[in-house]
């Protein structure tokens, strides 16, 4: 092979070091740059996705909220129509209780009716002043209207048929 | 002889063009990238940010309100237990006439009608005759209502009748009972 040149022949690079150097360095900062983008993107699909999730768990717990409020309302209205009932139950015996006290010891009652709105006594007094001193004049204070009729028994005593009416809408409850 | 070196002389004799060529590439390409992904990126990224802290926000506002509903609800149910439970147990004819017959002689019920109070409650109701000595005995028994196992109102008519020796008392019961159990 004939030689042309003195010198060897060099191998021709097709980018100096230079030129990689700075190729290198702007492929390693895009890297990073389009990393860090990658990165971002990332959080922002997890943000969006732990979002819809929180999101979902307020709306479970609302509804949770929403059915722990209408329990505790049921639990009122049972609380309430129970004090009421308990309430109603008191006063009956405290109704019936002053009801007894009312009578005097001279009057004997042989039977009592007792209705929402009415009080129907039946009995037996030694005179009829007895009856009306004694028990008709509390009677009359207590209900609207109080009417007793008298029949004379063959030992001299009356029986006695009072009846007494509340026309207020609480009924019987003295 | 010629020396031939292989060593390349570019960075010691810095070509001003070619450093700022590549200046101007290594600029271009990093405002390209910081403007096209990571500005737009980085402001998403704040709104998303925001948007799931706010979420956050508002589901431990709930939360905290929920524990609140779920403290009231033991407290109502702690202090009231024997108002719901009352409620709860089951009516049996046989158990109330043994509480009855604690205040009363010879008991016997019978039912009457069965019906609903506010479309939640049923009610029961039983006609109950007895006898008793005194009508002590029948305030005892109204005391004792508001602690039997059921929830148990006396209501009217009540008809008491006295033969000189004992007294018979018949009068109306009502037995309230859930309809149904809401949780």
């Amino acid at each position: 092979m004939v030689k042309y040149s003195f010198i060897e022949p060099r191998k021709k690079h097709l980018f100096s070091t230079f030129s990689k150097i700075w190729i290198l360095f702007i492929s390693f900062i895009s890297l990073l740059l389009i990393a860090f983008g990658i990165f971002l993107l990332i959080k922002i699909a997890l943000y969006k996705k732990d979002t819809v999730a929180t999101n979902n768990e307020r709306v479970a717990l609302e509804n949770q909220i929403d059915k722990k409020d209408n329990y505790m309302e049921y639990l009122l209205r049972q609380k309430s129509l129970g004090e009421e009932i308990y309430s109603r139950n008191t006063l009956l015996k405290d109704s019936m209780k002053n009801l007894f006290d009312l009578v005097p010891d001279q009057i004997t009652l042989e039977r009592v009716i007792i209705k929402k709105d009415s009080l129907i006594m039946y009995g037996k007094t030694p005179t009829k002043d007895t009856f009306n001193f004694l028990l008709s004049a509390p009677l009359k204070s207590i209900f609207s209207t109080s009417n007793t009729m008298f029949y004379l028994t063959k030992e001299g005593w009356y029986n006695f048929v009072s009846t007494n009416k509340i026309t207020t809408t609480d009924g019987f409850s003295e | 002889m010629v020396s031939v070196s292989n060593t390349d002389k570019s960075l010691e004799k810095i070509n001003i063009i070619k450093l700022l060529i590549f200046l101007s590439i290594f600029i271009v390409i990093t405002l390209v990238l910081i403007l096209a992904l990571i500005l737009p990126s980085i402001k998403h990224y704040r709104v998303y940010k925001n948007e799931y802290n706010t979420a956050l926000f508002r589901k431990v506002k709930v939360q905290n309100i929920l524990n609140d509903r779920v403290k009231e609800l033991k407290k109502l149910q702690l202090d009231n237990r024997k108002v719901f439970d009352s409620f709860k147990h089951k009516f049996t004819e046989p158990e109330f006439v043994l509480f009855a017959n604690k205040f009363f002689n010879k008991v016997t019920l019978k039912e009457v009608k069965k019906s609903l109070h506010k479309k939640e409650f049923k009610v029961y109701e039983l006609n109950v005759t007895s006898t008793l000595k005194t009508p002590v005995n029948f305030y005892k028994f109204l005391d004792g209502l508001n602690h039997y196992q059921n929830m148990v109102q006396a209501d009217f008519p009540i008809d008491l009748k006295s033969n000189g020796k004992v007294i018979s008392a018949t009068f109306k019961i009502k037995v309230f009972g859930l309809v149904t159990l809401e949780k």
